[in-house]
């Protein structure tokens, strides 16, 4: 691999690895929060990638500008289908049946937008489309360089919240203990909405940086699915920072595996690590016995 | 090491840490055959994290555990009931959807497949449950699905699932936790009762009332290993224990 | 001794005379559908109708054979159509490349998938609950990715063509397999209900309750899971099997695709999985709202938004399947009938007092 090949895969895959974390901190907000595996994550991040193609091709305005309607309207839609769905099913069989009804989400919002914008392959054009820059003699494209500071910014707000305020402290505290952090007075019920929303605007953040990039197609958060469950499974979902590293480091080996492998075959490096992780260790490599148990 | 004792369970410098806590640390302990044993100590002593070990639920980060001295330290729960070793659980744990008589017919110590594949109903098994739940006392509720059960009737039937699996050694933890007196006497009896059938019992118990008149045997455990043992006078007598109990 | 009240209060619900009519009802009902059934191909020559049954009986097979795992252990797996696509693809290679018979490609191909449910169970089980449902679904991501690179040998995307097996009409070719799969069907439910009543069965019952006591109670609960996981995959290539030699035309996309698991799932759900016949009530259900919606919206994507609200509707409201909530109405507006379970527990009770004076227990052997 030469010099130059070589910086360019660590850079795409560190781009890559920025949306990657940006996702796995959204699931694992939810699993903290609710104990739920939050399946549909990936369809929301299309569904915010369409929004943002609707918004610009409508308006004609930047695609990013989209996000000051689709995250807080992200954030609303969390508190409600936690409040509406989740807390229906059974503590008992949360984790197992949260999975199962993410899942159906996950096939409303692509059948929806199927029957909405037809199967057609969409695309956002802007004037920075296809520009690129140069550095150290790696092509960096300019959307994919907006798609990461994207995700950076997000992180590092969600990581504000989450250190810096009282919000954050009562989120952290039911995170790590709910029934503790009843104890000392904190609505983990109100909370754990809170979360469950911030899940989902993070979803909005990462589908517009996605869309940025990509080509958007109803089906294709199933082609997502893979690098979330290898996050899910590897990341063990006990610690945001934790998930995120995990996210981080698989974003960059598939990048490497991408340029001797192809596209397919590069993605198998998930099932790969998902699979070998259950071998040597069930529980995960950054989150303790939680994942394995529920 | 003196010789092995063939009817016993044993274990020896058990350790188990959690991240950086070492909830057992470097535990030998023997149980007396044939007789009630109580494993006592405050909150968080490693008593049950000390049992998991022993029954295989956890496995231990360095000792061994033996049982008629055969080493059973990397066993899995399963095999270890099948060799005799039966244990309840603190927080009382049935299959609340199955009927009390079902919740029975769970254990199997015999694997053959002709036994597995057999009727799980088979009348000499529902025989034998029946006469587990007289003598527990709950047999009139034999087709009541457990969830449907009092919490004191659900206890005297984990007791009784784990009498099917027809242990040597009865392992329970905290067969008094949360039942009230009448009962707690019901059960004292019924322990008696088997341990004079001839099983070995070793139970970890809170109520130090129970376990001064019922047990032969005390384990006293404080941070992770057992600091005295002896019988009940004894045991009450020796300055660690009311140290460990009133603390430093 | 317990005093009377602690221990009296749930007394009254046991107690409960028997009430042979409901298991007479049972068989009789069970002989009039399965005669039903069977005589289906011949009440229709229409051969829209004919290949909907056929549809109907596969959704059931596969539904029936992914309820092994669901139904006894409780674990949810969205990823069975890897075991449906890998017997069809066997089945299909078998018979392309190696000129097998029909019915020993058939037979090894579900033996063979049988196989590789092994160590992908070895892995899958170690793991509970979401991770499971998560380990499931890569599978079948895994193979469709192998399954749409991998051309040389399946074809790739654009599919493989499996001959037919039957030199006759359609309407024939038709009923040939709506038999094959009723008696794969019948196969696989007998297994079922065997297991069901079994010891191994009451094991793995016990572990869908409550895993680590099952343990704690002498169940084998990691070799019982990889059997039951094993079967269900055997059953389910089977119906893979059936499919390729019926339908003749495999695709990579629609073989190992998670909708399809997503059917299982719901079908077994919808019906019930405690339930024997849970799943093949379920797979009536969906199998005819499938049809239907194919001939009323055509290929749309509403199908898709249909499955999701349905699943997500006996997920939310009727996760114990339709089954029992009939069972509950039966009993709430039906005769003065009682439910199995007070059945066996009347059965016992009569049972117990005629062995009053058998010897005490706890002598030990």
């Amino acid at each position: 691999m030469s010099g130059g090949l070589f910086l360019q895969s660590l850079i795409l895959g560190v781009l890559l690895g920025g949306l990657y974390a940006l996702m796995a901190a959204g699931l694992t907000l939810y699993f903290g929060v609710m104990r739920v595996v939050m399946i549909a994550h990936a369809a929301f991040l299309v569904l915010a990638g369409y929004l943002a193609w609707f918004f610009t091709t409508r308006t004609g305005l930047d695609p990013i500008l989209s996000l000051a309607v689709t995250v807080p309207a992200f954030f609303v839609l969390g508190v409600g289908i936690r409040r509406l769905l989740i807390t229906r099913l059974k503590p008992a069989t949360m984790t197992m049946m949260s999975v199962l009804l993410t899942f159906a989400l996950a096939l409303v919002i692509e059948g929806l937008l199927g029957f909405t914008f037809t199967g057609v392959q969409r695309r956002i054009r802007t004037g920075y489309s296809s520009a690129n820059f140069e550095i150290f003699g790696a092509q960096v494209a300019v959307v994919k360089l907006i798609a990461f500071v994207l995700a950076v910014v997000a992180l590092g707000s969600l990581w504000f919240v989450l250190k810096k305020t009282s919000l954050g402290q009562a989120l952290r505290a039911t995170i790590q203990h709910r029934e503790a952090a009843e104890l000392v007075g904190i609505d983990t019920d109100k909370v754990a909405g809170y979360g469950f929303g911030i899940g989902l605007a993070t979803a909005a953040v990462g589908g517009t940086a996605l869309a940025l990039d990509a080509t958007i197609y109803p089906s294709l958060h199933w082609h997502w699915i893979g690098p979330m469950m290898a996050i899910i499974v590897v990341g063990g979902l006990g610690s945001i920072p934790g998930a995120a590293m995990a996210a981080m480091a698989l974003g960059i080996i598939h990048a490497f595996l991408q340029v001797p492998l192809g596209a397919t075959w590069a993605q198998t490096v998930f099932y790969v690590a998902l699979f070998g992780t259950l071998m040597v260790r069930p529980q995960g490599f950054f989150g303790g016995r939680l994942a394995q148990r529920f | 090491m003196t010789t092995e004792d063939t009817s016993s369970l044993a274990a020896e410098s058990l350790s188990k840490s959690f991240g950086g806590v070492r909830a057992v640390d470097d535990a030998t302990v023997r149980f007396v055959p044939g007789k009630i044993n109580a494993i006592i100590g405050p909150n968080g002593s490693g008593k049950t994290t000390f049992l998991n070990c022993v029954t295989g639920m956890i496995r231990p980060d360095s000792g061994r555990v033996s049982l008629r001295g055969k080493e059973i330290t990397r066993a899995s729960p399963d095999r270890i009931v099948r060799l005799g070793l039966g244990r309840s659980f603190q927080a009382c744990r049935i299959f609340p959807r199955m009927t009390v008589t079902e919740n029975l017919l769970v254990p199997v110590r015999n694997r053959s497949v002709r036994t597995l594949l057999g009727k799980a109903h088979d009348d000499a098994t529902v025989r034998r449950a029946q006469l587990w739940l007289q003598r527990l006392g709950i047999d009139h509720l034999h087709g009541v699905e457990a969830r449907d059960l009092s919490f004191g009737q659900q206890k005297l039937l984990e007791l009784g699932g784990v009498l099917m699996s027809e242990p040597e050694i009865v392992i329970l933890d905290e067969p008094a936790g949360g039942v009230n007196p009448s009962l707690i006497r019901w059960i004292s009896a019924l322990i008696q009762e088997l341990n004079a059938e001839g099983r070995t019992f070793v139970v970890v118990e809170h109520n130090m009332e129970l376990v001064m008149t019922l047990s032969d045997h005390v384990v006293v455990f404080d941070r992770g290993r057992p600091i005295a043992s002896g019988t009940p006078a004894e045991v009450q007598a020796d300055p660690r224990v009311l140290e460990a109990y009133l603390g430093v | 001794m317990p005093n009377d009240s602690d221990l009296a209060d749930a007394s009254a619900q046991g107690a409960s005379r028997p009430w042979p009519i409901p298991r007479l009802l049972g068989t009789g009902t069970l002989g009039a559908l399965a005669i039903l059934v069977l005589s289906f191909p011949f009440l229709t020559d229409t051969g829209y109708l004919l290949s909907t049954g056929v549809f109907i009986l596969n959704y059931a097979l596969m539904a029936t054979g992914w309820n092994f795992v669901g139904g006894f252990t409780g674990y949810i797996s969205l990823g069975h159509a890897a075991y449906w696509g890998l017997g069809a693809y066997a089945t299909a290679i078998m018979i392309t490349r190696l000129d097998m018979p029909w019915y020993l490609a058939l037979v090894t191909s579900a033996a063979a998938v049988a196989v590789i449910a092994v160590p992908v169970g070895i892995a899958a089980l170690r793991v509970r609950g979401a991770s499971f449902v998560i380990v499931t679904i890569a599978f079948v991501m895994i193979l469709l990715l192998v399954f749409q690179s991998w051309a040389g040998v399946t074809g790739g995307s654009s599919g493989l063509m499996v001959p037919r097996a039957f030199d006759v009409l359609r309407t024939q070719h038709h009923q040939i397999f709506f038999y094959l799969y009723a008696a794969a069907l019948a196969l696989t439910l007998l297994v079922w209900w065997a297991i069901d009543r079994s010891r191994f069965g009451m094991g793995l019952k016990a572990i869908r309750e409550d895993e680590d006591k099952a343990r704690a109670l002498g169940v084998p609960t990691y070799a019982s899971k990889l059997v039951v996981f094993v079967l269900s995959a055997f059953f389910t290539g089977l119906a893979g099997g059936l499919y390729a030699l019926w339908f003749g035309d495999l695709d990579p996309v629609f073989q190992f695709s998670i909708l399809m698991g997503a059917y299982m799932v719901l079908m077994a759900l919808l019906g019930g999985i405690r339930e024997l016949f849970g799943p093949v009530l379920g797979a009536l259900v969906v199998g005819v709202s499938v049809e239907y919606f194919k001939s009323e919206f055509g290929d749309t994507q509403f199908h898709l938004v249909a499955t999701g609200l349905l699943l997500a509707l006996v997920v939310l409201f009727m996760p114990e399947g339709l089954i029992p909530w009939l069972r509950g109405l039966f009993q709430r507006f039906g005769p003065r009938a009682s439910s199995i379970r007070e059945v066996s527990a009347g059965e016992l009770a009569e049972q117990v007092e005629r062995e009053h004076a058998v010897d005490e227990p706890g002598s030990r052997s």
